[in-house]
């Protein structure tokens, strides 16, 4: 099984002001706070984060069943950052999460899965408006992202 | 407080994270309603939403509140439990 999330930075930046108070408490639970605190670039591990919840989040209410809104009951750690790449883990009760973020200067891509190896066999397709605008569905990916000017679709 | 007067209130907080196809129907807003699904609410202003209902109602929303507020009806439950805990 296979989840992804793609995060539009410019997007974000506009419809989003997480330095809002009380707005991290809500979202991020303390170990995430201080991975945040510590990071160089603060806005880009907003989303960061945020992106490793939502890819793991996608692969876990579809296993469970669950729809929630729950998102300091999805735990990030264990980040790994090479390059233009983190890898991660996502804690939800007893459920474990494998991922790896890709981050440009214009988004941030996450993409979750059961296993390490699981995750090496994900491929993924990214598209910019307006080449989003064609039937995706019918390619059958196994999961979709949509945020901003970008569609993220996983295989 | 009644359902009706908490749904009049829930909207201008709603209109400000919807998108404009959804803000012009918000008078036609019903409790069955539900943010991301049926409003276009971005998971991410969901926080927003229920930031905003605190400081509206002046009730604190603790997560396990938060974990069921995916809807209109489960919101107003969730603000009229609050009110009467005050």
């Amino acid at each position: 099984m296979t989840g992804n999330d793609l995060v539009d930075l410019n997007q974000a930046a506009s419809d989003s002001n997480w330095q809002r108070k009380g707005y991290l408490d809500k979202i991020y639970t303390l170990a995430e706070q201080k991975i945040l605190i510590a990071s160089k670039d603060q806005n880009e591990t907003v989303w960061l984060l945020w992106s490793m919840k939502e890819a793991a989040y996608k692969i876990y209410s579809r296993q469970t069943g669950i729809r929630n809104y729950a998102p300091c009951s999805l735990q990030c750690f264990d980040l790994q950052p090479d390059a233009h790449k983190v890898n991660g883990k996502v804690k939800v009760a007893d459920h474990l999460f494998y991922t790896e973020s890709f981050i440009s200067a214009n988004y941030i891509h996450t993409i979750a899965a059961l296993s390490m190896a699981s995750l090496t066999e994900i491929k993924v397709k990214i598209y910019t408006y307006p080449d989003t605008l064609f039937d995706y569905r019918s390619t059958e990916p196994q999961c979709v992202s949509h945020h901003g000017k970008y569609l993220a679709l996983v295989y | 407080m009644d359902r009706k007067e908490i749904i009049d209130r829930l909207k201008p907080i709603i209109k400000t994270y919807a998108p404009a196809q959804v803000k012009e129907k918000l008078e036609e807003l019903t409790e069955d309603a539900d943010f991301i699904q049926d409003l276009y609410i971005n998971s991410a202003n969901l926080v927003d939403i229920i930031l905003d209902v605190e400081e509206e109602f002046n009730i604190t929303i603790d997560n396990e509140s938060m974990e069921k507020m995916l809807t209109v009806k489960a919101s107003i439950d969730i603000i009229i439990t609050k009110l009467s805990e005050k």
